[in-house]
C-alpha cells in the first residue's frame, strides 16, 4: 500500500525520512501531522524514530540503512549517535563511519542483500557496508548517475530507478540486484526517485504530487499491492469448490 | 511562442548538483556578483536592449556582466545570460513550485493547486527563465489572479483563511481585508511575484510592464465578457516579505556608520508599492531563517499590502527611475 504525504509542502519526503524492514526514521522540526501518518501505518510493527542527523533534517539523504545495520556519516554528534543506538532495535549495528562523500544517502541504495554505491566510494566504506549491512557491494552508475542513492528506490522485492535508464542497464541491474527493475518517475515526473518516495517489504510512502499513474507503477514494481485480483480469485475458488466431480 | 534551436554550450566544470534548478541557481549565484573578474578582457558593457513584440509573445532581456569566461576549467568566470519572459506552461509546474515553496509561511495547504491555477491562466502571467536552457529553470515568477474567479479553489480558500487570520490581529484592516476577499473580490486582484534572490533588478521594469500590459489587453483580447470584466482590476492584494528592525522605537544610532533602515525590503519594488498602498500591515514569520551578517538586527516579517489600481501607472514609473538610477541590491539579502 503506498500512501502520498508531504513535510511541509515540500513532496520531498524520502528526504525527511528513511525506511527499511526493521525501522523508520524521521526528521525532528516537521508538523505532527507528517510523523503521525508514519505512526498509523506503521506504528506497532517497526518502530518510528524521530532523529536529526549532524544538526540537520535530511536525514534520508545521509544516512544509508537496513534491517541489519544503520550507517551514519562522520558529521554526525555523538548525542544523535547515542540516541539512535538507544531507539532502534538492538540486531541493527549502528556505526559512524569516516567517509568524505558524508551524503551516504545519496551515494548508497541498499536491501537486505545487496547494495548498489558511488563509483568514488572509499574501499574500507566499501567493507564496512558489507560487514554492518550484510550486503553484496557493487560499484555502478544509473543512466550516468554516480549518485545511486538518489536515483534509485530499492526493497527486496523491486526496485524503481531514473527515467531515463536504458534497456540493457536495467537489465543488467536487474541481474546484479537479483529484483524486478522498473524505470519511472515520481512527483509528477521527478526524477530523483529516492527524494520522492521511500519504500519497504510492507509499505511505501510518496510525494504527494505522485501523480496515480506513479502511484499504480510504484504499487506494482514494489508488489505492495495486498490483493491481486487472482489471488482473491483462487483463495474464493478454494473455499467454494470442495472437490471436483 | 518561437523558440530559438538550443546551442549546447555549457563550460565543462558547473557545481555538481542533481537538481537543475539549482544548478541554474548557481549560474545565476556568478551572475550577480559583477566583482570577480579573473582575466579581464575588453568587453564593453552592452546596454540591455528589449525588442518589443505583438501582444502575446514576450521580450527579451540581454544581460551582459563585465568579465571573462575562464577557460582553464576553473568556475570563477562570469556568466552570460539571455533571460526570456515566457507565458505560464504546464512544464513551469515544479519550478513555479519552487518559488513559491514559503508563500504562506509555514501553512500546509493546497500548493501544487496554487501553482496548477497560476500555470493554467496562460493570458495573464509571466515566468522568467534563461533562453536555451535545457533544464529549463525557472528564475521568476509574475501573476495576477482574480479572487472572485477562483474563489472555489481550495488554494485560494486557504489563501483568504490565511490573510484574514494574520489581519485579526491588527485593528481596523480586518474588516477592509474582509471585504475585498468576500463581496469585492469581483475587482480584486491577488499579485503575486516571486523570484530568486538575486535575480538582476534590471530585469524587474520589464516584469511588471509586461504583467499590467497583459492585464490591460487581457480586458479586450479574453473570449467571453465575464473573463474581459475579470481582468478589470480595481484593488490589488500583495503578500510579501520584509526584514523590520528588531527594535523599532530605537532612535539612536551610537556607533554605525550607515543609518540602520527601519524597514529592508527583500524585493525593491515593495517599498514602492508600500508608499502608494492603501493600507498595510505586517506579521510575524514562523520560519526565521539564518540573517546574513548585515542583517543580524533585523527580523523577517511578512507583509500585506493593498495598492488601487490607478496608482498602477506611477508604481511603473517609480520603479524604472528606482531600477535606472544603478540600484544595486546587496550582497546577502
Amino acid at each position: 500500500m503506498a500512501t502520498r504525504l508531504q513535510f511541509e509542502n515540500n513532496c520531498d519526503i524520502g528526504v525527511f525520512s528513511k525506511l527499511t524492514n526493521g525501522y523508520c526514521m524521521v526528521a525532528i522540526g516537521g508538523s505532527e501531522s507528517f510523523y503521525s501518518v508514519f505512526e498509523s501505518e506503521l506504528g506497532g510493527v517497526i518502530p518510528v524514530v524521530k532523529t536529526s542527523i549532524a544538526g540537520t533534517r535530511i536525514v534520508g539523504r545521509l544516512c544509508a540503512g537496513n534491517k541489519n545495520g544503520l550507517l551514519l556519516p562522520h558529521t554526525t554528534t555523538d548525542q544523535e549517535l547515542q540516541h539512535l543506538r538507544n531507539s532502534l532495535p538492538d540486531q541493527v549495528v549502528v556505526q559512524r563511519i569516516e567517509e568524505k562523500l558524508s551524503a551516504l544517502g545519496n551515494c548508497i541504495a541498499c536491501n537486505d542483500h545487496v547494495a548498489l554505491t558511488h563509483t568514488d566510494l572509499d574501499r574500507e566504506t566499501e567493507e564496512i557496508i558489507v560487514d554492518v549491512l550484510g550486503v553484496e557491494v557493487f560499484r555502478q552508475t544509473i543512466a550516468g548517475n554516480i549518485l545511486v542513492g538518489s536515483f534509485c528506490a530499492l526493497s527486496n522485492r523491486g526496485g524503481l530507478v531514473h527515467p531515463h535508464t536504458s534497456i540493457e542497464d536495467l537489465d543488467e541491474l536487474s541481474t546484479l540486484l537479483q529484483v524486478p527493475l522498473v524505470a519511472g518517475t515520481v512527483n509528477r515526473g521527478s526524477e530523483v526517485i529516492a527524494a520522492g518516495m521511500i519504500v519497504n517489504d510492507r509499505t511505501s510512502f510518496c510525494g504527494s504530487d505522485t501523480t496515480a499513474t506513479e502511484l499504480s507503477v510504484i504499487e506494482s514494481v514494489f508488489k505492495l499491492r495486498d490483493s491481486q485480483p487472482s489471488v482473491i480469485v483462487d483463495e474464493m475458488r478454494k473455499s467454494l469448490i470442495d472437490s471436483y466431480v | 511562442m518561437p523558440r530559438k534551436p538550443r546551442r549546447k554550450q555549457r563550460p565543462k566544470s558547473w557545481p555538481v548538483t542533481f537538481s537543475p534548478f539549482a544548478r541554474a541557481l548557481a549560474r545565476m549565484a556568478s551572475v550577480s556578483k559583477p566583482n570577480r573578474r579573473s582575466k579581464s578582457i575588453e568587453s564593453s558593457e552592452k546596454p540591455t536592449r528589449s525588442s518589443t513584440s505583438n501582444g502575446s509573445s514576450k521580450h527579451t532581456l540581454e544581460e551582459r556582466p563585465e568579465g571573462s569566461e575562464s577557460s582553464d576549467g576553473e568556475f570563477d568566470g562570469v556568466v552570460q545570460a539571455d533571460f526570456a519572459f515566457f507565458d505560464p506552461k504546464p512544464n513551469d509546474f515544479h519550478g513555479v513550485k519552487t518559488l513559491l515553496q514559503t508563500y504562506l509561511d509555514v501553512e500546509e495547504w493546497d500548493l501544487s493547486g496554487f501553482a496548477d491555477l497560476i500555470l493554467e491562466q496562460t493570458t495573464v502571467g509571466t515566468v522568467v527563465k534563461v533562453e536555451d536552457d535545457e533544464d529549463e529553470g525557472v528564475f521568476a515568477l509574475a501573476t495576477a489572479l482574480n479572487l472572485w474567479r477562483y474563489r472555489e479553489q481550495r488554494c485560494i480558500m486557504k489563501l483568504k483563511e490565511f490573510l484574514l487570520l494574520k489581519a485579526s490581529q491588527e485593528k481596523g484592516v480586518g474588516d477592509q481585508l474582509r471585504l475585498l476577499l468576500g463581496e469585492r473580490a469581483h475587482n480584486v486582484g491577488l499579485l503575486v511575484s516571486q523570484r530568486v534572490v538575486n535575480l538582476p533588478p534590471q530585469l524587474l521594469p520589464h516584469l511588471y510592464d509586461s504583467l499590467f500590459n497583459e492585464v490591460s489587453w487581457a480586458t479586450e483580447d479574453e473570449p467571453t465578457e465575464d473573463l474581459r470584466n475579470s481582468f478589470q482590476f480595481k484593488h490589488y492584494i500583495i503578500l510579501s516579505k520584509i526584514y523590520k528592525h528588531k527594535n523599532a522605537e530605537q532612535q539612536k544610532r551610537k556607533r554605525s556608520d550607515d543609518r540602520e533602515e527601519e524597514i529592508v525590503y527583500v524585493k525593491p519594488e515593495d517599498e514602492i508599492f508600500h508608499e502608494l498602498s492603501s493600507w498595510s500591515f505586517c506579521f510575524p514569520l514562523r520560519t526565521q531563517q539564518p540573517a546574513p551578517h548585515e542583517l543580524k538586527n533585523y527580523r523577517s516579517m511578512g507583509l500585506i499590502m493593498t495598492v488601487e489600481a490607478d496608482k498602477i501607472p506611477t508604481f511603473r514609473q517609480q520603479l524604472a527611475s528606482l531600477i535606472n538610477e544603478g540600484w544595486r541590491q546587496p550582497e546577502g539579502v
